[in-house]
């Protein structure tokens, strides 16, 4: 069960959380009619918090610093919560962020590699992102570098033949410097996740020879921070997997849950509402 | 480079290109601790048991995976590594053409993919391990280079310019056991710099890959009617020589472009893109492998039937020149 973690680190956690949901409606509404994926960014932010504000090791001044650990967004179309996250962490000027999906902007709709800003790789065609993120743990392990390499992957993206390939590819390795954390959120494009393709994740990544840890709580970031911290000092040569159960929408509530804000435009009474709901916390 | 001697010439030429590809990533590896060659269970396929022994920790085998195979190297390249994927060209590059896309051609990372046993030398094996489409896909890939080696030695340095070269190759590897040397001695060979193999004024054989030699012999039977062919190894695709398509171009009336491909997205369709441009630029026919699956065969039968050897070459020269 969960063992109390640096009650300090869980407050700043939190703190960036709020302010990072924040980042995300705004940079959400700015984009008008071109919408934005608000639903799966809202369920992760505890992950991603927890990541950049909870154990990982990066230098704004210096993105390409050798021993940095690597996060990797597989699931690309939550970019909202990895630039909210980038802006926090002092990567992105937050001026820059009203720029999200315009014309030229480097804010794409899903993530284009760009270390100026710390974004490690492009990604949001399925699959693609987790497969790249073995092979940078792999590289680490053979350079016998000491960084670790997080990875945050959908349930829906689990339907993708090419996450499995590397599941397999992964053990046989055994990266043990390799987390991923899959946002399960329940919510897929078209659905349910149940509705959609009904598989037992949790069997499966076992199955395949990961170490696997689920947090009921995923919005929770003192149970993801414990959580990282005990799959950051396991032993057991495995990579390591952390299934999170989420809230998609989590923190807006006429978001929470819904299988309507997976992606679309947010107009101005919507965006009134959803900062109101910040606000009242 | 190293010296490649004559013997070792010969003996490439008689193994064919997948010797002389394990032997060069070998020699690649020796100089290079950077350099690695990740497969999809092809190790005694590819020549590369010899790799896989001198380089264990270099060499990865990830399975019958071939997406996986694409994205896992270009992880190892994002992270400063040199990955060498090794692949069959009738599956690679269409099987993960999206992760050659997303991931390779998109980050431009320095992956370099090589297809072997390229066009229909897999005759019996069947049309689903024939390449005759895997120009076309890498080459419409933004960031990605293709280059079709002709002759054991330009397999080797077209594998070792790959080394060199900074950005994502594609090597297409034609010819088995008993390609002809075509290159007996050391030569110049660049990425994008097309080689004239033989000068002549009506005819211009453009060829790609190790039907160079069939277009030789096709130039030396035209000779014989009093026909003046230049045969042109393009053995880049991707970038084109324009320089050298601009002398055609002014210099002959006739061009034949020559690939073990489909007329759609290779060697034809590049030089006939690149051509459009042009209000006066001279008729091109292209022979290829044809917009269609192939009957069983073996290489040479296949290459009969689609008139891709010499004497077929220099009928369709000399009929279309007139």
């Amino acid at each position: 069960m969960v063992k109390a973690v640096n009650g300090q680190l869980v407050e700043e956690i939190n703190r960036k959380a709020a302010a990072m949901r924040r980042n995300v409606i705004e940079m959400g509404y700015v984009a008008g009619d071109r919408g934005a994926h608000f639903g799966p960014a809202l369920s992760s932010i505890e992950i991603v918090a927890s990541l950049f504000f909870g154990v990982m090791k990066y230098d704004p001044g210096d993105p390409y610093l050798p021993d940095r650990d690597r996060f990797i967004q597989s699931k690309g179309h939550a970019c909202l919560a990895y630039y909210a996250a980038l802006i926090e962490a002092g990567f992105i000027p937050k001026d820059l962020m009203y720029t999200f999906k315009a014309d030229n902007s480097f804010l794409s709709g899903h993530p284009s590699r760009n270390m100026k800003y710390g974004i490690e790789i492009s990604s949001g065609s399925l699959g693609n992102g987790f497969a790249v993120a073995c092979g940078m743990a792999n590289a680490a392990k053979m350079k016998k570098e000491n960084h670790r390499v997080y990875c945050l992957v959908g349930d829906g993206e689990c339907n993708e033949g090419l996450v499995w390939e590397a599941v397999m590819n992964a053990a046989k390795n055994r990266l043990h410097n390799l987390i991923a954390i899959i946002d399960r959120n329940g919510v897929q494009l078209s659905g349910r996740t149940a509705d959609i393709m009904d598989i037992d994740i949790e069997a499966g990544w076992n199955a395949f020879g990961w170490e696997v840890l689920v947090v009921e709580e995923g919005n929770n970031a003192a149970h993801l921070l414990d959580a990282l911290i005990r799959m950051k000092d396991s032993r057991s040569g495995k990579p390591h997997v952390i299934i999170a159960n989420t809230i998609k929408g989590k923190g807006i509530s006429f978001m929470e849950n819904s299988l309507s804000w997976h992606a679309r435009p947010m107009n101005k009474e919507q965006y009134e509402h959803a900062i109101a709901d910040l606000e009242n916390g | 480079m190293s010296h490649i001697s004559q013997e070792k010439l010969q003996e490439w030429s008689k193994l064919g290109h997948r010797t002389v590809l394990g032997e060069t990533l070998e020699m690649l590896a020796a100089e290079n601790p950077r350099m690695c060659t990740v497969t999809a269970d092809l190790t005694p396929t590819a020549r590369l048991t010899g790799f896989k022994e001198k380089y264990p920790d270099r060499f990865f085998d990830v399975g019958i995976a071939e997406q996986n195979l694409i994205d896992f190297s270009a992880g190892l390249a994002i992270e400063g590594l040199l990955p060498f994927v090794v692949a069959m060209s009738g599956i690679v590059p269409m099987r993960c053409a999206e992760q050659m896309r997303s991931a390779v051609g998109y980050m431009n990372l320095n992956v370099k993919v090589i297809g072997i046993e390229a066009g229909v030398r897999f005759g019996p094996l069947g049309n689903t391990h024939y390449g005759m489409d895997d120009i076309a896909v890498a080459r419409v890939i933004p960031n990605i280079t293709v280059v079709c080696p002709s002759d054991p030695l330009q397999v080797h340095k077209a594998v070792r310019a790959a080394a060199e070269y900074e950005g994502p190759v594609y090597v297409r590897l034609t010819g088995g056991p008993g390609f002809p040397v075509l290159y007996p001695e050391d030569f110049d060979f660049q990425i994008g710099k097309a080689i004239e193999y033989r000068p002549g004024r009506d005819v211009a054989f453009i060829t790609t890959g190790s039907l160079l030699a069939e277009a030789v012999e096709a130039a030396d039977i035209l000779a014989g009617k009093g026909i003046s062919a230049r045969v042109v190894d393009m053995h880049t695709v991707k970038p084109l020589d324009t320089d050298m398509l601009d002398t055609v171009f002014k210099q002959n009336k006739l061009i034949i472009t020559v690939e073990e491909h489909s007329p759609i997205g290779g060697l034809g369709g590049a030089v006939a893109e690149y051509k459009a441009g042009f209000s006066d630029s001279p008729r091109q026919v292209m022979a290829s492998l044809g917009d269609r699956f192939q009957k069983l065969g073996d290489h040479e039968f296949l290459l009969k039937e689609n008139g891709l050897k010499a004497p077929e070459l220099a009928s369709l020269a000399e009929k279309s020149n007139g």
